[in-house]
């Protein structure tokens, strides 16, 4: 955080939803997500551009948050982790990064997430190469990436055939197979 | 049974019942009827078993029944038992070619083995999973620290007069706060939670302070005036064997000389001297090894609050939240029950917070004094000054081999540089010697370790801990061993693996080995015989084992014979969830997971029925935490011991309410059944209510402790497990030869994890030791300047692998179904790392003919030896070196007859209940039966060096020339 300089009036749509705040003019936009804007889904991982754990989507194209000044995106279309998701139904990159295990920490997952469900809605089908090179500028030190990628393939592999995911709050299992209730 | 009127006949009504749930059940699995044709007939059903008010449950005649809680479910039939999931000694048709196990009896055929997904991956994915710095409470302060910016200094004064009169500053503490020491381990508490005295390295931490917001917090911390007085500062791990005018800590009668050493260690097992006299083939290689860091990708983060009722809640990512407990009570001075410890999610860990932290004493302390909540978050660089990452090293290692091809001689001197402070420095002098005393046989192991304290930031417990070092200069040892004997390596491994269930030099018990399927298979699939010396100049193929403890033997803070390793609690009310109440910490690697997954299976219920609650130790039992691999070991056994009381209590209802006979009663899932006969049966929730009936919602506690086990020498409880982990890998490198670039292409990964609960987490776990091994051997180091001073703390010049140096790992997993491990488990976090460097060492030394003595290896590194080769052959172009090459001598028969034959001896003993004891020693025409030491004095364990030893010790030998203080007779 640098010194104050006054505050101004900042907006952006952030998941859909439009936000008006007052900033100061050189906040960065990783701390008005965090701080005032309530997304702690956005991670910080190094505050300088190095670990891509704080990636946003900015009108659909990766940024990270950590080097953008908030001024700079004022007006912008802003999807975060949270963002991806229709509400409990997830987006088939998230239900495959839990199924295939390209979490495990989850420090870095929001910064995965943001980044493939960019590269997949501009190339729903990509090769490893391709995706290798979305996620380049993101660490993860749980997985050694090769899960991410099974990860990214598996969402590929949803969204080309067009299948729908189940919503996360549909029935779970019933104690009492069998019988249909009292 | 006895309020029945009619119990015969409701009985038989029952099992009536119960077939024709098992037939709806079967069409809707086997011939994929349309739902709407199995809703009809539910509906037929329920319509036929409401007319039948008597029929499976308890009922008074004449009453309604009550509803059962917990329908809305959309699994409604449970699914017929998959026989591929259940061991043949429970006539299943899972193969068991290690023999059956105590636990398969326990086995529904639910969820163990199958690869499933961590229970708490939707929260993480979603971003509403809290880690440290996510925890927000109304009305926090910022908490900043006041670092030292000298290495070695006295702080004669610290004035915070200008910094209070800031505008929202709150509250400012210094050292004088907190007078208490504590540490991890209870024999060395010595850090505090601010400087009392000195401080110890740059980034030390001096004063707190916690202000309205982050702006005005760094604004305070400059404002602070610090007065310090600049003392000698070392940081050359070999100066801190020296005496020192000021030695960085004083440990009172115990201190060694007046030297900076923490720790040495001396042990000598069988007769160096005369086994190594007998060689031919001796490796000797002065190893030095950077330190690392975890670098885990979320920086630490604590919020602490003081609650109404005076007690104190701390938030924060730790794996091991107990020794934080009992250490926030020793620094605050408030009894244990006061204080809740909650862990957070936490965003990795791999040992770099397993410690109990200064920071977290420094919110605490800032809570307490502000009276409200105060969050500290670290930037990424005081992740490096609070650092506890491996251990810089100099390891000199010694290694003998004999006429027949046995690794007669170990020796091994390893000084390791700890930094400013103790952490787990104790426990990691023993582990660079004694976690390198299997999987071999060996004729006879010499140690000496010492760790030395210097002025940088202290090194602590690293995924690995302590012996991943030493096993890279072990392994790439074997592979010169094997160069100079002219045989195979994998060969000369083979022929001289430990059997299973035998005791190793050090005496420690090993019970389940996979070592050698692990070496077969990485084999096999790297195709090693046609690539191995073979390939061209640049491309090289290297082999590397390694061996690790799956859960430490002793617990760090009490009598392992009185308090168990890990307790778990169950309680399931009516509504047929059962929660878990287990203090074992989740950093990722999926322990509430495996902890569910044992439950569940043991109950026979589905994972979404299972919630665990792991994070506050107001509601969890006292857990060791994560570290030692110990948790799937050690928490799942106590999960299981709990889950079974339950499933007593089941089984009793079950008979009660079916009369079947108790013996043939097996668990599927969600129903309770006969084995000779599936339809005579209840549903779980059946039988939970008939166990709750008069008593309310069932609750178990389990508990797991390890066996006696382990000789009584100094330090022989270093390294003792319950169970050990083996792996096996193959690396297939590019290198560059004329720039020294390496390049990791594939690597085979064999890891003996006993059992695969969860595969696809043990695959992730061995991906990601690849990952972190990799990382250590080609990129990562700790830069110290010349000035002492760290040049890289920082994600951007500390170089952890990306995306694009991963190499494509082929993850194998071998199980041994180890004897007391749950289901079979053993750990498989930890012991995956290890092989992964001297693989990657051995194939750079098959792809361009020089071996590195220094990690990373680095291009400019790798390109001063290739060079250095290239001017003793007299070649000018690298390009025209020669690839090495291999011509086996008449040894290689005589060590793959001796491989066959011990293969056939290894999987006898497996099998064999009646066994004999068996000690390392055999090889060298000892009995086996009996530890050697008891037969022949020179195998007698040594632990104090003899003078003749001190007239010319090795490195780090040399801190025993040193004498404790209270020896000296001058305090």
């Amino acid at each position: 955080m640098l010194p104050s300089a006054g505050d101004v009036s900042w907006s952006a749509e952030i998941n859909g939803v439009n936000k008006r705040l007052n900033i100061e003019n050189n906040a960065i936009l990783l701390d008005v997500l965090r701080d005032q804007a309530g997304s702690l889904g956005t991670k910080r991982g190094c505050d300088m551009g190095t670990c891509g754990c704080c990636s946003v989507l900015v009108n659909g194209e990766p940024r990270l948050s950590c080097l953008t000044l908030a001024a700079e995106v004022d007006g912008a279309a802003i999807t975060t982790v949270e963002g991806l998701a229709d509400g409990h139904h997830l987006h088939p990159i998230q239900a495959m990064f839990a199924e295939c295990g390209g979490s495990q920490c989850g420090f870095c997952t929001p910064g995965f997430l943001v980044v493939t469900s960019a590269l997949l809605d501009e190339n729903p089908n990509p090769s490893d190469k391709e995706i290798k090179c979305a996620i380049e500028g993101n660490l993860c030190r749980c997985t050694g990436y090769q899960q991410i990628v099974d990860s990214v393939r598996a969402a590929s592999d949803i969204l080309t055939k067009g299948l729908q995911l189940e919503d996360s709050t549909s029935p779970k299992s019933d104690p009492h197979p069998g019988f249909s209730g009292g | 049974m006895s309020d029945r009127d009619e119990p015969e006949g409701i009985i038989e009504r029952e099992i009536k019942m119960d077939v024709d749930v098992i037939e709806v059940d079967q069409e809707m699995d086997f011939e994929n009827v349309s739902s709407e044709i199995a809703d009809l007939e539910v509906d037929l059903m329920t319509e036929e078993s409401s007319e039948d008010e008597m029929v499976g449950y308890r009922q008074q005649p004449g009453k309604l029944p009550f509803a059962k809680p917990g329908s809305g479910g959309k699994n409604r039939f449970s699914k017929p038992t998959n026989q591929e999931m259940i061991p043949e000694s429970q006539g299943g048709k899972l193969t068991q070619p290690w023999g059956s196990h105590r636990h398969d009896g326990l086995v529904s055929g639910q969820i163990i083995g199958k690869p499933t997904a961590l229970v708490d991956s939707h929260w993480k994915v979603t971003g509403q999973a809290q880690y440290g710095d996510d925890i927000r409470l109304p009305g926090e302060l910022i908490g900043r620290i006041v670092r030292s910016p000298y290495h070695y200094a006295r702080v004669l004064s610290i004035n915070c007069s200008k910094a209070l009169e800031l505008p929202g500053v709150v509250a400012i503490a210094t050292g004088a706060d907190a007078a208490n020491k504590f540490g991890v381990l209870p024999v060395t508490k010595d850090e505090h939670a601010m400087a009392v005295e000195k401080v110890r390295h740059v980034g030390d931490l001096v004063a707190c302070v916690a202000a309205e917001n982050e702006l005005i917090a760094r604004e305070a911390e400059r404002l602070i005036e610090v007065e310090y007085e600049i003392l000698e500062p070392i940081h050359d791990m070999r100066k801190g064997l020296d005496d020192s005018e000021n030695p960085i800590h004083d440990r009172g009668k115990y201190h060694i000389g007046e030297a900076n050493v923490q720790k040495r260690v001396f042990q000598e097992f069988g007769n160096i001297d005369e086994m190594a006299s007998n060689s031919i083939a001796s490796h000797k290689q002065n190893w030095l090894f950077a330190g690392v860091n975890h670098a885990a990708t979320e920086p630490h983060a604590v919020v602490a609050n003081w609650d109404p009722s005076g007690r104190l809640t701390l938030y924060t990512p730790q794996q091991v939240p107990h020794y934080v407990h009992r250490a926030l009570a020793d620094v605050l001075e408030v009894p244990m029950h006061q204080i809740n410890v909650h862990r957070t999610f936490v965003g990795g860990g791999f040992g770099g917070k397993s410690d109990p932290f200064p920071h977290e004493m420094c919110a605490a302390i800032l809570a307490r004094k502000s009276g409200r909540p105060v969050r500290i978050t670290f930037d990424r660089e005081e992740v490096y000054w609070i650092n506890r990452g491996r251990h810089p090293s100099r390891i000199e290692m010694n290694l003998h081999a004999d006429e027949k091809g046995r690794i007669c001689g170990i020796e091994t001197d390893a000084l390791i540089d700890g930094g400013g402070f103790a952490s787990f420095g104790h426990v990691t002098t023993y582990y660079n010697g004694v976690l390198h005393t299997a999987p071999y046989e060996i004729g006879a192991f010499h140690y000496t370790g010492a760790r030395v304290w210097t002025n940088k930031p202290a090194s602590g417990a690293m995924r690995g801990h302590g012996a991943v070092n030493s096993r890279c200069a072990v392994e790439t040892g074997l592979d010169d061993l094997a160069e100079q004997l002219e045989v195979d390596p994998i060969t000369l491994r083979l022929a001289n693996l430990l059997p299973p269930h035998s005791a190793t030099i050090t005496g420690f018990r090993v019970t389940s080995i996979g070592m050698r399927e692990c070496l077969e298979r990485v084999k096999k699939e790297s195709d090693w015989d046609k690539k191995f010396r073979k390939m061209p100049l640049g491309k090289g193929i290297g082999i590397g084992c390694g061996f690790f403890i799956s859960g430490s033997g002793l617990p760090i803070h009490w009598d392992p014979n009185k308090f168990p390793h890990a307790t778990v609690h169950l309680k399931i009310d009516m509504d047929g969830g059962v929660t878990i109440h287990t203090g074992a910490a989740d950093i990722g690697q999926g322990s509430d997971t495996v902890v569910a997954q044992a439950v569940a299976e043991v109950l026979g219920l589905p994972l979404d029925m299972i919630r665990v609650r792991s994070r506050e130790s107001d509601t969890s039992p006292v857990d060791l935490g994560s570290y030692s691999s110990r948790v799937t070991f050690m928490n799942a056994n106590a999960a299981i011991s709990a889950a079974m009381q339950i499933r007593d209590e089941l089984l009793d209802a079950t008979v009660e309410i079916t009369g079947a006979i108790r013996d043939k009663l097996v668990i599927g899932d969600r129903r309770i059944f006969a084995k000779n006969d599936p339809a005579v049966g209840i549903s779980y929730l059946e039988a939970l209510h008939k166990a709750q009936e008069d008593r309310g919602a069932l609750v178990a506690s389990g508990a797991y402790r390890t066996p006696p086990m382990g000789r009584t020498h100094k330090g022989a409880a270093a390294g003792l497990a319950p169970a050990y982990s083996f792996s096996a890998y193959v690396a297939e490198v590019t290198v560059d030869v004329e720039t020294g670039q390496t390049k990791v292409d594939k690597v085979w990964a064999a890891h003996d994890c006993g059992k695969a609960l969860n595969p696809l987490a043990v695959k992730g776990q061995i991906i990601g030791s690849c990952h972190m091994g990799l990382g250590q051997v080609i990129s990562e180091e700790m830069k110290y300047g010349r000035g002492g001073h760290l040049m890289n703390p920082d994600l951007l010049d500390y170089k952890i692998p990306s995306v694009h140096e991963m190499p494509e790992v082929f993850p194998i997993i071998v199980e041994s179904n180890d004897p007391e491990g749950p289901f079979g488990a053993k750990e498989a976090g930890e012991g995956p790392l290890l092989p992964i460097l001297p693989a990657v060492c051995n194939a750079v030394y098959d792809a361009v003919g020089v071996r590195t003595a220094e990690l990373p290896i680095t291009p400019d590194r790798l390109l001063k030896l290739i060079e250095r080769r290239c001017r003793k052959e007299g070649i000018k172009e690298p390009l025209e070196l020669e690839s090495p090459t291999l011509k086996y001598s008449p040894l290689q028969n005589v060590l793959a007859a001796r491989a066959s034959e011990h293969s056939q001896r290894d999987l006898d003993r497996r099998l064999d209940a009646n066994r004999k004891p068996y000690h390392n020693g055999a090889l060298f025409g000892l009995d086996p039966t009996i530890p050697p030491d008891e037969v022949d004095e020179r195998w007698a364990v040594n632990v104090i060096p003899s003078k003749d030893y001190l007239t010319k010790p090795r490195l780090a030998g040399s801190a025993w020339r040193h004498m404790e203080r209270r020896h000296r007779g001058d305090s």
